[in-house]
């Protein structure tokens, strides 16, 4: 008996490891991932010698699939919180770090978002969907807040692992590179796409992180995301550009979401269409700017010469 | 800002795919973890910002000397410095690191600051950039201070470009003692305010 479910165990192991997700090249989480799914092998291979822990054994499956969305989390969360990876080595024989944990009850809550809204409501749901008891939801300080933080952080990832695979297709030359202003707009698109499963509770998702104590969460995981579209998209300034650049996308993405939040037409069609206009209302802006610069520098180049022509007057330009 | 029309440059892919740990495209080692991340581009910004001011300071010099018998030599000066700046550039662009919002501040006032101190003349101009490459030198040393404590093998490309950079500077610091700075009247009042700046400067440069 505790060899046929043994059998059945790894047969279920097995089956859900070899539908991960591959390794995708992110910027940095690369050998985070890899040391993960190191461990990730490891606890396998413990959990199948250990019968006692029953309450993981139906993680094992889910484990593999979620084990990619969560380093990727852990990579983004290693900024924020300050829980060392050496208690990763510790503890990773016999159960994953409670990042890890947390990471995974969140994600398996956002099925039950439709239903419940962004509640603690949800998250007991999928804690019981992972198979631990709706009490360990005790461990969500933060509650909806951390559902609505892992989502976001979640989209972040998606987005830039989706950014990173159209430019190695780029430098691979299989596909052309995009205009600035088309790549801003797709880039956009895809990450507001990622909301529309989660449309009609979204108001209340954007009300929680309006709350005091997730505005500097919330903050950063914004200015990363425009941050990463720009480093895509090819810049690589270093001065004032830097701001401005970041300045315009985040009040582009903020009002093209708070557009979606009313839109009503079909597939979002005219939220599209008011992104579409923005961003050629930033180009025309790019455009006057530069004209003015021109005019900036013509209008100096005026005043140098009056200034040079003082000093002639003066007898400063002399030869010393 | 240019979006009208831009298409993307050729970007490396090597080091994005593979090179995640000291790679030799890089000069800085990819971080392990945020804290060294913060470190690394704090000290990162605010070279940055050094430099850039540097070049300010030398630009303001130009500007008042640039035709005097001096011009050359500041010239030569500038020059290096705007290498230093383009590499630093590279630096930030390649570890996306954020650029100190204060670059329009260190712009002006280092275009003043040079500018205002070649009016006093040739001495005064060489004072300035006693006053200043003594500053950054000292703030380079620092740095390196804090590189070898930590572990000198894992920044050895890093020490390698910021022992240089100090060097240039300290170079810098020689021509203008060399050039009758201390010759200048004042020289201690104008030299110790000057360097009580650039210590702000760095300062608030590390934090904003």
């Amino acid at each position: 008996m505790a060899a046929l479910l043994r059998g059945l165990r790894a047969g279920r192991l097995l089956r859900g490891l070899s539908s991960g997700k591959t390794v995708v090249a992110a910027p940095t989480s690369t050998t985070l991932q890899c040391s993960s799914l190191r461990r990730g092998f490891h606890c396998a291979a413990l959990r199948l010698k250990d019968e006692s822990k029953s309450e993981k054994h139906s993680a094992s499956s889910s484990y593999s699939s979620s084990s990619s969305s969560s380093t990727t989390h852990d990579a983004y969360t290693s900024q924020q919180d300050s829980d060392p990876s050496s208690g990763d080595q510790e503890q990773d024989e016999e159960y994953e770090t409670e990042e890890q944990l947390q990471a995974r009850i969140l994600t398996a809550a956002l099925e039950f978002v439709p239903l419940h809204g962004w509640s603690m409501e949800a998250i007991s749901a999928g804690a019981e969907a992972v198979g631990l008891s709706s009490a360990s939801t005790g461990m969500f300080t933060n509650g909806a807040g951390d559902l609505v933080l892992h989502f976001i952080s979640q989209c972040n990832s998606n987005l830039t692992e989706i950014l990173a695979e159209q430019h190695n297709q780029v430098q691979l030359g299989q596909v052309e590179p995009k205009k600035t202003a088309d790549f801003l707009r797709d880039a956009v698109e895809t990450r507001l796409r990622m909301y529309i499963p989660y449309m009609e509770s979204w108001p209340q998702a954007m009300s929680i992180l309006l709350l005091p104590h997730n505005i500097p969460d919330s903050l950063k995981h914004l200015s990363t995301m425009v941050d990463d579209i720009w480093y895509y998209a090819g810049d690589r300034s270093t001065d004032m550009n830097w701001y401005t650049k970041r300045a315009v996308l985040t009040g582009l993405y903020n009002s093209t979401e708070l557009v979606m939040l009313q839109d009503s037409s079909p597939d979002f069609q005219d939220t599209w269409t008011f992104l579409d206009n923005r961003i050629q209302d930033v180009t025309n802006m790019a455009v006057t700017a530069k004209q003015m610069q021109l005019t900036g520098e013509a209008v100096a180049q005026g005043l140098m010469g009056a200034a040079v022509t003082l000093k002639n007057l003066t007898g400063l330009n002399q030869k010393r | 800002m240019n979006l009208a029309g831009m298409s993307l440059p050729k970007l490396p892919v090597l080091k994005d795919l593979f090179c995640n740990s000291a790679c030799a495209y890089g000069v800085v080692p990819a971080p392990r973890d945020g804290e060294e991340k913060e470190m690394m581009h704090r000290m990162l910004r605010v070279d940055h910002a050094g430099e850039y001011g540097a070049n300010r300071i030398y630009a303001g010099q130009m500007a008042v000397l640039g035709r005097s018998r001096t011009g050359p030599l500041i010239q030569q000066m500038w020059d290096q410095e705007k290498k230093h700046l383009s590499k630093f550039n590279e630096i930030l662009a390649e570890n996306r690191v954020r650029p100190t919002a204060l670059l329009p501040l260190w712009n002006l006032s280092g275009f003043v600051l040079g500018a205002s101190t070649a009016l006093l003349g040739k001495e005064g101009a060489m004072a300035c950039t006693v006053a200043v490459e003594e500053s950054i030198s000292e703030h380079y040393n620092s740095q390196i201070r804090a590189l070898m404590e930590s572990d000198p093998e894992r920044y050895t490309e890093l020490l390698q470009v910021i022992k240089e950079f100090r060097d240039d500077e300290m170079d810098h610091h020689d021509t203008g003692l060399e050039h009758d700075a201390e010759s200048l009247p004042g020289y201690w009042l104008l030299k110790n305010a000057i360097q009580l700046g650039c210590k702000a400067a760095i300062y608030v440069s590390q934090r904003v």
